[in-house]
């Protein structure tokens, strides 16, 4: 009795969903992080719907069967814009952002009220090693640390301690592609001793990101200066949700957020600047993650420019120097640098941006543009995600994740961005059904 | 009969307590190896995450132990002391070398040095 009335009353909550990204997924992301009724959760421990979003390589599907299995029962997924794998039962495939939200809440209903039966569980349920009764502790093997219990040594590899001598355990494991402390489809593996970062190898670079259309349009042709600098503005503030709510900054994150949806030229930034420093975000990011000259050039974009480069090929388009562009710069180069740089970008974007469209001015240079990720001459901004190895060890967690927050690595994909925003999808979808 | 009385209680209290546990669990399967797996984004660990951790400030931790046990030992003492004399002076003696090995411990982990 009490179980079905608490049931009831789940039904009826915000829908716990764990989003696992695939390809052009993090669009999905920011869509339902608006949503009321939606609640994006951070770990599938707290999630009753899995949603799949995007395409999902094969190189992953190891990593999404364990996720998957990972949701407490009952639990339902959804396939966003991906192929369902044949063998599952009963899936839904939604390919219309505006109908998500929607199916999300349908699903969760139905099977808080009983009227969809759970997902089942794809992996076997034995333990990766028994528990064998070996030993003083029953951890099947000599000694107190000796045995491999369920499959797993215990904690007792040292390595030496690269902070202060003090050796400890190390601690070491593979993290990713589903974690959302990382750019979409990253892994990595690390080794942990205490809070510091031991060793950092990158394992699975992130997911090549699709940018707006506008940025290809300039490539081959002029383009209104106002606009592309509208989606430059947009691509950062993208960055800074994703950082904001990482660093627990929900409210914060979702007004980044809005201010995004709702960009326009008249746009100003100086409330979330104010929110931001309210909100202690800027001594959250403090230090850490310096990046040396050689790995700005090869990084490039707001990074490069927050480690002192003064390069940006906007400068060399006429059409930027009759605004009076020239570069923004810091001289630190460390994470909180990188956010004062792009913060001081939107600003300058938000600028220039308004006074391309009072005077009508279109960029005149093609070949060679600077997108938000870097300069995009003869070839697209590659990843760069090996930066991490070499930049994370000796930081601590905390300064590790802040440092990959505030680093643009994944590389440009070579088709623009496929999500449409809602109401644009919204307005095509009505018109289609007017003239029918 | 009261221990009787009390038993009772304590069993009929403790089967109450199990009751509200086990009656919501009743209907639920029980989480599967691959649900309790530590959740690492779609990784894996390699070892059991029970690490020794250091706790840094354990030295100065001892240092306050130490001072503060003295002194909530020389209060008492020192109202004692008049009455008693050699015998209760002795007997802080040994209490404070006793302490002061833990002090020449702390003192050898660098406890006293200004970082």
């Amino acid at each position: 009795m009490a179980v079905s009335w608490l049931h009831k009353l789940a039904a009826r909550g915000r829908v716990p969903v764990f989003p696992v990204l695939g390809k052009q997924g993090d669009g999905v992301l920011r869509h339902l992080a608006l949503s009321p009724q939606i609640e994006l959760v951070d770990s599938p421990r707290h999630a009753s719907v899995l949603l799949v979003a995007g395409e999902v390589p094969a190189d992953r599907f190891e990593p999404l069967r364990r996720v998957r299995d990972q949701l407490p029962y009952p639990f339902t997924t959804l396939w966003f814009r991906s192929e369902p794998w044949p063998h599952l039962e009963r899936v839904a495939r939604i390919d219309d952002l505006d109908d998500l939200p929607g199916a999300l809440v349908t699903a969760h209903r139905e099977l808080m009220e009983g009227r969809r039966g759970s997902a089942h569980r794809l992996l076997p349920d034995k333990p990766p090693n028994p528990w064998e009764g070996k030993g003083d502790f029953g951890q099947g093997g000599e000694g107190m640390m000796g045995g491999v219990p369920y499959g797993r040594p215990m904690a007792m590899n040292m390595e030496d301690d690269i902070r202060d001598g003090l050796t400890l355990d190390s601690l070491t494991f593979r993290l990713g592609p589903f974690f959302f402390a990382f750019p979409p489809g990253m892994a990595a593996e690390i080794t942990l001793q205490g809070d510091l970062v031991q060793t950092w190898q990158t394992q699975l670079a992130p997911y090549p990101q699709p940018l707006d259309e506008v940025f290809f349009d300039a490539r081959e042709r002029p383009v209104p200066i106002a606009e592309v600098e509208l989606a430059r503005v947009r691509h950062h503030l993208h960055r800074l949700f994703h950082a904001l709510h990482l660093a627990g900054l929900e409210g914060v994150s979702l007004r980044a957020l809005r201010l995004a949806h709702e960009l326009s030229t008249s746009s100003t930034l100086d409330g979330l600047r104010r929110a931001l420093s309210r909100s202690g975000f800027f001594r959250l990011t403090a230090g850490g993650g310096v990046l040396g000259s050689e790995q700005a050039r090869m990084i490039g974009g707001p990074a490069a420019r927050a480690a002192g480069l003064d390069d940006d090929l906007r400068a060399e388009d006429a059409g930027y120097r009759r605004l009076g562009f020239s570069p923004v710069c810091q001289t630190a180069g460390d994470t909180h640098a990188r956010w004062r740089q792009l913060l001081d970008e939107i600003d300058q974007s938000l600028h220039l941006a308004r006074l391309a469209e009072r005077d009508r001015v279109h960029t005149e240079q093609t070949g060679s543009i600077e997108t938000p990720r870097g300069p995009w001459s003869a070839r697209r901004p590659a990843d760069a995600s090996t930066l991490f190895d070499e930049l994370l060890p000796g930081l601590e967690w905390g300064g590790a994740l802040a440092t990959v927050a505030s680093l643009d690595v994944a590389g440009l994909a070579d088709q623009p961005v496929g999500t449409r925003p809602s109401g644009e999808s919204r307005a095509v979808r009505g018109g289609t059904g007017n003239d029918v | 009969m009261e221990l009787f009385a009390l038993l009772v209680i304590l069993i009929v209290v403790l089967g109450a307590g199990l009751l509200v546990q086990w009656l919501p669990m009743r209907h639920q399967p029980r989480p599967s190896w691959s649900q309790r797996v530590p959740f690492l984004g779609g990784g894996t660990p390699d070892s059991h995450a029970w690490s020794r951790y250091h706790v840094r400030y354990y030295a100065m931790t001892l240092l306050l132990i130490a001072f503060e046990m003295e002194m909530m030992f020389m209060y008492p003492w020192a109202v004692v002391f008049v009455e008693t004399g050699m015998k209760a002076m002795m007997e802080m003696g040994m209490f404070l070398a006793i302490l002061s090995v833990g002090i020449v411990y702390a003192w050898r982990e660098g406890v006293f040095k200004w970082q």
